[in-house]
């Protein structure tokens, strides 16, 4: 049964290359297909990208198409295209009356207020503010960053770390394995206690709060509002989406910049992910660990998004290629479900979590391994240079290892530092901006690879690398020649 | 006949015809269900446009506003 | 963002890590042993993901907002007694793709078998989702039209003839609202009458 009628001149094409395709028997151009003829014929004649690139390998069959386009298109005082979907869309229209009916009037929803001042510019950036506040410095920040890392920290140093080191000590006589699994660098004490007591609260307390954006549908009118800022570094609205979801998990917004149009904004979102948007556990412990000092959170921020700003701007300016327009359905304003929220949270987390535990651990069996051969140390003594140019005491060297691990396992590093009061505001300041550049991590790295190709991926670590290291020495440089101290 | 984007806000007004050669983004708007003879109302001009079609509501850039003509 | 879910949707994995290969994967075996298809699509946003839960148990990714799911999920669900598998697919405007995800979905819709194909619609906004179920019918696809977020749609004092719409269009129409569990037994007994009977043999061998 054929639901809609073509024009004539439509239909007319449609019998003809209907008959054209069964003729062809099996010089078929889609054998693999399961559609309908009449479908496949209304895609040619629509120009499908997809399947259009398959009928090129028969030259003499693309030019009978385009014959037959080109007579129906001739009889016809619209595009083709428009054509069939305007008939299709009356077609709906007509059906609608007849099937939808409004009886009586709908009540106006509380959502319809709200969703006013939240898209309208006088109040909808200082309530993209109040949310930014609440919600990351308030709960992310001083709550899951804070008081929540705190808490498990303070649990595993006084409660577990005491506990494994005694237990190993005295069942296992080799001190080497010892080592292994408790003391300084163990895969309890150190690898199991950064995922748990540090990534973990502050991942959790991210995706908490963004699942709440999510469901009640704020994130789109988020995108419209951001729409030219994004503009101007080459992407448009729909990528905040994927951008606000970095700031959760980068590898997860790699997957997402799918939903962006064109692969100029893909490649560019991509880059932009890696570069300078920082994962939650990445920005929690910074945001923790520079709460302290506002100026220098400040600083951190504005920075970071000055060169998502000026890095993206250049990109934008510097690859060809024209970037999609911006449309988006807002949907209505929603109750969120706590039920939905919490399994949703709970899944991420759970995701998250076993992505970096293995990590972790493995890091600390590296760890183990370099300082037991001494490689460790001669790796430290390689970068150490490279920490004193950034202005950073020796100590520090082994955050920028861990970094290469995962930048966040960097961050966690610099935690532990800082707990032990070695870093001046400024060090602490060139040391964040350095790992929350750094190189992103392995499961980012192969979602990269899987999504844009090797050779893109390789490209983007080559530019990452040195750039993260040269910009904490300028930073560090100008603030040291401005004579600034956070 | 005016384009979409210099219209006045909140008044009912219907899609005429498109001002573009871009076929992607006449794919874009056609999907989208702003289609020749359907009644829209222009809600808001900035940060972006937004049009209300029905029971949805769209949000487009500048561009596209200005690709759409209304009367 | 459904990469969690990647132990049990046919994307590859992203994770390779060790002890992945300890989790048992039941849900892999008991999709091949299942007897026939039936995939979800629609446009962004309509409920799809919601009802794929519904129907399956099966979580995947749901938010208020287009183009969340961007990839194919698989679970298993019960049509009697009778284990058949569902896909949910990523949200497409129409059948001529303008994004990655939507170009999945297309695939999911050309390629497979299907013994059903469940268009979720929202309710409110049928007739901007009409030229959809359109392209589908036309397809040739055994179709079921899902009308969603009916809950909605009477909030705003809209009702819908199912019966007219089902006459009209030649496929079943269930409204419901997979939010709030409503109609999900209703459609599930329609795909039940587009599921074949099963043949003497396979039902020997399961
Ligand atoms: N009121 C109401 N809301 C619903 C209903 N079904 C789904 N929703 C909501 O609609 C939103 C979208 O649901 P999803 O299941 O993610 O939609 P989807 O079709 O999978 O969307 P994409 O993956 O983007 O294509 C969520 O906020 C749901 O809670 C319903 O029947 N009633
Ligand atoms: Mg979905």
């Amino acid at each position: 049964m054929n639901p809609v009628v073509y024009p004539e001149p439509i239909e007319a094409a449609i019998a003809r290359l209907e008959a054209w395709l069964r003729d062809l028997g099996d010089r078929h151009p889609f054998p693999g297909y399961t559609l309908s003829p009449r479908s496949l014929v209304l895609l040619l004649l629509q120009k499908d990208p997809a399947l259009w690139e398959q009928l090129q390998r028969d030259e003499e069959q693309c030019r009978e198409v385009e014959i037959e386009i080109a007579v129906a298109q001739n009889q016809l005082h619209q595009p083709l295209e428009l054509a069939i979907a305007q008939t299709r869309h009356q077609q709906a229209r007509m059906l609608e009356r007849v099937a939808l009916q409004q009886p009586k009037s709908g009540t106006q929803p509380w959502a319809e207020t709200l969703h006013q001042i939240t898209v309208n510019p006088i109040t909808g950036f200082p309530i993209l503010v109040v949310i930014l506040y609440l919600g990351v410095y308030k709960f992310v920040g001083e709550f899951g960053a804070g008081e929540l890392v705190d808490r498990i920290e303070s649990f595993f140093e006084g409660q577990i770390n005491p506990v494994v080191d005694r237990f190993v000590a005295q069942t296992i006589p080799w001190e080497p394995i010892q080592d292994l699994i408790g003391n300084e660098y163990g895969i309890i004490t150190l690898g199991i206690r950064y995922a748990t007591a540090i990534v973990l609260p502050v991942v959790a307390t991210y995706f908490l709060m963004f699942s709440l954006l999510e469901d009640s549908g704020y994130l789109p009118r988020l995108s419209l509002m951001l729409d030219r800022l994004f503009k101007w570094i080459g992407l448009s609205g729909r990528a905040v989406i994927p951008m606000v979801l970095g700031l959760g998990c980068d590898t997860m917004a790699t997957i997402v910049t799918r939903t962006l149009e064109t692969k100029r904004e893909r490649l560019i979102a991509t880059f932009l992910l890696s570069l300078a948007v920082p994962c939650a556990a990445q920005w929690g412990v910074i945001l923790g660990l520079l709460a302290q000092k506002p100026a220098a959170l400040i600083f951190w921020g504005g920075f970071i998004t000055a060169i998502f700003l000026g890095v993206g701007y250049l990109t934008a300016k510097f690859l060809p290629g024209a970037s999609g327009g911006f449309y988006m359905e807002i949907p209505p304003l929603r109750l969120p479900k706590i039920r939905n929220i919490l399994t949703k949270t709970w899944v991420r987390v759970k995701w998250y979590f076993w992505e970096v535990l293995p990590l972790f651990i493995w890091a600390s069996v590296f760890i183990w391994f370099g300082r037991l051969t001494g490689i460790f140390d001669l790796i430290i003594r390689a970068i150490e240079p490279l920490t004193l140019a950034l202005g950073m005491p020796k100590e520090s060297a082994p955050i920028f290892l861990y970094g290469f691990f995962r930048r966040d396992y960097g961050a966690a590093g610099l935690f532990d530092l800082q707990q032990q009061n070695l870093l001046t505001g400024n060090q602490l300041v060139v040391a964040a901006i350095v790992l929350t550049l750094f190189l992103p991590c392995v499961a980012q790295l192969q979602m990269i690879v899987k999504e844009r190709g090797m050779k893109i991926a390789m490209a983007m670590v080559l530019f990452i690398f040195p750039f993260a290291f040269l910009t904490g020495f300028i930073v560090n440089f100008g603030l040291t020649q401005l004579g600034i101290n956070f | 006949m005016n384009v979409l984007s210099t219209i006045e806000i909140g008044q009912p007004k219907t899609i005429v015809g498109y001002h573009t050669q871009d076929a992607t983004l006449l794919r874009k708007l056609v999907t989208l269900g702003m289609m020749p003879g359907i009644e829209i109302i222009l809600e808001q001009r900035f940060p972006s446009y937004i049009i209300k079609l029905g029971h949805t509501r769209t949000s487009i850039d500048r561009e596209t506003a200005e690709s759409i003509f209304v009367q | 963002m459904d990469c969690h879910q990647c132990h049990r949707c046919d994307s590859s994995p992203s994770s390779r890590s060790w002890w992945r290969r300890w989790r048992p994967a039941p849900l892999e075996s008991q999709l091949r042993s299942s007897e026939a298809q039936i995939a979800l699509v629609g446009m962004p946003n309509v409920g799809k993901s919601v009802l794929f839960h519904a129907l399956t148990g099966v979580y995947v990714t749901v938010s208020n907002y287009p183009g969340t799911t961007v990839e194919v999920s698989r679970g298993l669900m019960w049509v009697g007694d009778r284990a058949i598998t569902a896909i949910d697919t990523p949200g497409m405007y129409s059948a001529i793709p303008m994004s990655e995800e939507e170009r999945v979905a297309r695939d999911v819709l050309m390629s497979e078998p299907l013994a059903a194909v469940v268009h979720v619609v929202d309710a409110k906004n049928l007739g901007r989702m009409l030229p959809l179920a359109f392209q589908l019918i036309e397809a040739g696809l055994p179709v079921i039209l899902a009308a969603n977020m009916m809950d909605e749609a009477h909030r705003l004092g809209l009702d819908l003839r199912t019966e007219i719409l089902a006459q009209e269009l030649g496929i079943p129409v269930i409204p419901m609202a997979a939010a709030l569990n409503q109609g999900i037994e209703e459609l599930r007994s329609a795909i039940a009458q587009k599921i074949p009977a099963p043949s003497p043999v396979t039902a020997s061998a399961v």
